[in-house]
């Protein structure tokens, strides 16, 4: 019970707050560092890549890894690691920028459904639903066809179908606490709807939204290798690890390396994100122990 | 009959050990009925608890003592020879009817169920059964009524279903853990002489664990008084109530509200009335059907309403649960809204401002609310909920926040230290505390408090009770005072309002009322207080 004394002038928010008592959790602090060395290889790929992604070496083929290139090369003799480091450059943009559209869109529209309630709620939530119903691989073309094929797109068409999801859990967990008195003394205190939504609301619906969000990443670094595939993303010769899983799966018996590399690196991220999720989840809560 | 000697339970958590009880001796003979109370986490009920293994374990552990019971001791048994005392020889009946009814399961059923479990009798003798528990207990209609779900039956009614549950398999010992605690008090008065005839007539044994005194000196020949797991004192239940020996009994005794308001009245009467409610009606339909919605019902929370509240004026509103007296209240804040009627407030009509006008003439009237582990933001700390009203109605810049909330926290009595502390570090008298500083931080004229020290132990009532008075003279607040506690009404308010089924029944200055009550339901509810 030592934060008795400490810095009562300044104090600490609850961001503060849960920044130390992130920091006391080792797990999480593993996940964050393995991601920051991720994202910074990825900003630094142009600079430190041994070779180029289309870089082809047709007469060497398909090798293990050796001492020239580390985790060997693919079919068209193109350096392995050289392309998971590009693709790490795509997957994690398209990973963390439309998981954050999704989050936002979804989170917003969730809250404001649930606490609104009535007639808006079910406004809100029919559009959710109809959205569902959209075959979304067809939707998916029909962008390509009008549009063409470029990242921005690739955002929009992923964060378009993975925000429906946010917005329903975030919906039924306001649900479950508008009713509780806090949320009606703040009405009683004279907040505007907004500031009962941001300040009361969403700060105590995060756990959920982190845990979803944590598992929305990878299934979205997934979902590029498949719209890449219908044409909408990125084209060879760039690649992704969405791709390079995917090519790697087509040859796994007789170049295993090249499902085993990619597919590693995307676990990794994976794990870093559950552990640094669940470490956020926790350090959010005050309830969560403080020993 | 039963005799515990030197109980220690203690639970292991990761911070420490805690000691739930220490120490603990009782005797209990064949017809007796031992009251056990105490205030919230005294310890009363997991003493009862590990007697029938029934505390997890772990982290629960019993470290040392002995529970003799017909010559075997409890303490020694393993889970099968435990199974066949629970429920047989001893039975329990639990605080809340609803949670500890199976709801998916017919009365008649759960009945059978604990009949046959222990008896080897056939299906159609364990329904006869079932039916002459449920006579005993007083429910009407049983051959109708048998094949009903838990909860199609009232609170009352179905404490009553629970206690035939307890009795139907003939026990010889009958653990009641605060089994009218949440029934209203007619309700509750009707309960405890049933427990009692039931008692006198099978000539059970019966520990009672209680907080309420009053229930516990009608009830018990014996009292045994715990605090902090160990037992402060016992005796006879005249011994006790006349000459305690402990402080703490005293203490206990002395928050137990006899006495009428300590104060005059503050009331003035103005013009225009400083609260004047007009002809309230709150109606919530109830719409059914399955494809297109039809109004099937009208529930009727307030109906037909007029009363005034002077300035600076403390209004009690008593009735029993679905008497419509929470709503009354809810209307006036504008959280539910009224299918008409007026609240004048001042002058000025609160159910004709538009959302913006609301918002902003919300810092005029605030509420306290009931339960003060909800009405907190669990991610707030004291400072951010104190400070919010304050920055949010203009009424403090960033600079003088704290100084506003420090002085708050002066008010209510609360540790400055404690301002970056959230909520679930503090117990429930001081989050009432932390409420109460929100309700006020804005200077409103007119506090709506809806049962504030219902959820809170006797002595921590007294203090917030204490409070209260405190802050309205101080202050010079103006008070709707909800409550179905006769006593606290009495010993808080300058008027009483009595309200059943949403419909005002009787009006009058308190201790008026109190001493000459005109209507029948007001005599009843004042009967129904059980007395020391």
């Amino acid at each position: 019970m030592n934060e008795l004394n400490i810095n009562i002038e300044k104090g600490t928010s609850l961001t503060q707050d849960a920044f130390i008592r992130l920091r006391k959790n080792k797990m999480a602090m593993i996940g964050l560092c393995i991601l920051i060395f991720f994202i910074a290889i990825a900003l630094l790929t142009p600079l430190i890549a041994p070779y180029t992604y289309e870089g082809q070496n047709l007469e060497l083929g398909a090798t293990s890894p050796s001492q020239q290139h580390w985790l060997g090369t693919d079919v068209l003799g193109r350096d392995q690691l050289t392309r998971i480091m590009y693709g790490s450059r795509v997957s994690l943009m398209v990973g963390f920028i439309a998981t954050a559209v999704a989050l936002l869109i979804g989170v917003l529209w969730g809250a404001t459904a649930g606490f609104l309630g009535g007639r808006v709620d079910a406004i809100m939530m029919r559009i959710v639903d109809a959205l569902y119903a959209l075959p979304f691989t067809i939707f998916i073309i029909l962008l390509t066809v009008i549009f063409g094929s470029s990242m921005l797109l690739l955002f929009l068409a992923i964060g378009a179908v993975e925000w429906l999801t946010m917005a329903r859990i975030v919906r039924g967990q306001v649900l479950t606490i508008k009713r509780q008195e806090f949320v009606e003394a703040a009405i009683t205190m004279g907040l505007s709807p907004w500031q009962i939504i941001t300040r009361h609301l969403i700060p105590n619906v995060l756990g959920p939204i982190i845990v979803y969000t944590t598992l929305t990443i990878p299934s979205v670094i997934l979902l590029e290798s498949f719209l890449s595939f219908l044409g909408l993303g990125i084209q060879p010769p760039q690649s992704s690890w969405g791709s390079l899983i995917s090519g790697g799966t087509e040859t796994m018996e007789e170049y295993p390396w090249l499902l085993v590399f990619p597919g590693l690196a995307l676990s990794l991220t994976l794990f870093s994100l559950n552990f640094l999720g669940d470490g956020l989840r926790d350090a959010l809560d005050p309830r969560a122990s403080k020993d | 009959m039963l005799s515990v000697k030197n109980l220690r339970v203690v639970f292991n958590t990761r911070n420490g050990t805690t000691v739930a009880v220490d120490d603990l001796s009782f005797e209990l003979n064949a017809g007796e009925v031992l009251g056990i109370v105490g205030e919230s986490g005294s310890g009363k009920s997991v003493a009862c608890y590990s007697l029938l293994g029934l505390i997890p374990m772990p982290p629960g552990k019993i470290e040392k003592g002995s529970a003799e019971f017909l010559e075997q001791d409890l303490l020694r048994m393993n889970e099968a020879e435990l199974r066949k005392i629970r429920g047989h020889k001893i039975s329990m009946i639990f605080q809340d009817p609803m949670t500890s009814l199976n709801p998916y399961m017919r009365v008649v059923d759960q009945l059978m169920e604990s009949v046959q479990e222990h008896h080897p009798v056939s299906r159609k003798e364990a329904r006869q059964r079932a039916i002459n528990a449920l006579n005993e207990v007083g429910i009407r209609d049983v051959e109708v009524r048998i094949d009903d779900y838990p909860h199609q039956f009232s609170g009352g009614m179905r404490q009553r279903v629970m206690i035939a549950m307890a009795l139907i398999t003939e026990p010889q010992l009958l653990i009641a853990d605060e089994p009218t605690t949440a029934l209203d008090v007619t309700v509750q008065a009707q309960i405890l002489t049933l427990i009692k005839n039931l008692q006198k007539t099978r000539n059970l044994a019966v520990i009672f664990i209680t907080h309420d005194l009053g229930v516990a000196a009608q009830m018990a020949n014996h009292i045994l008084v715990m605090e902090k797991g160990k037992v402060v004192e016992q005796g006879t239940t005249e011994q006790i109530f006349k000459t305690p020996t402990q402080a703490y009994t005293q203490k206990l005794l002395s928050a137990v509200l006899t006495t009428a308001k300590p104060t005059a009245s503050l009331a003035e009467i103005t013009e225009p009335p400083f609260l004047q409610i007009k002809q309230l009606k709150t109606y919530f339909p109830q719409f059914g059907g399955a494809f297109i919605k039809r109004l099937i019902s009208v529930v009727k929370g307030v109906d037909d309403i007029s009363l005034t509240i002077n300035r600076g004026e403390i209004l009690g509103v008593v009735g029993e649960s679905g008497s419509g007296k929470s709503t009354l209240g809810r209307s006036i804040m504008r959280l539910v809204d009224a299918q008409s009627g007026e609240i004048l407030l001042e002058g000025k009509d609160l159910r004709t401002f538009s959302l913006h006008e609301l918002q902003k003439s919300r810092r005029d009237f605030q509420m306290i609310f009931q339960d003060p582990y909800a009405s907190l933001n669990p991610r707030m700390t004291v400072f951010d909920a104190l400070a919010e009203p304050l920055l949010i109605h203009g009424l403090a810049t960033d600079e003088n926040v704290l100084t506003q909330v420090n002085q708050l926290m002066d008010d209510v009595g609360l540790d400055r230290r404690f301002i970056r502390k959230y909520p679930h570090e503090f117990s429930g008298g001081q989050r009432q505390r932390i409420a109460i500083a929100r309700a006020i931080a804005l200077k409103p004229k007119l506090i709506i408090a809806d049962e504030p020290v219902s959820a809170l132990d006797v002595t921590i009532r007294a203090q917030i009770l204490a409070l209260l008075l405190e802050l309205t003279r101080k202050h010079r607040l103006t008070m709707l005072f909800i409550s179905h506690d006769m006593s606290v009404v009495r010993y808080l308010c300058d008027r009483v309002v009595v309200m059943q089924n949403g419909k005002l029944v009787e009006e009058g200055a308190t201790e008026q009322l109190f001493a000459a009550p005109k209507e029948v339901y007001t005599q009843q509810l004042l009967a129904a207080i059980p007395r020391l």
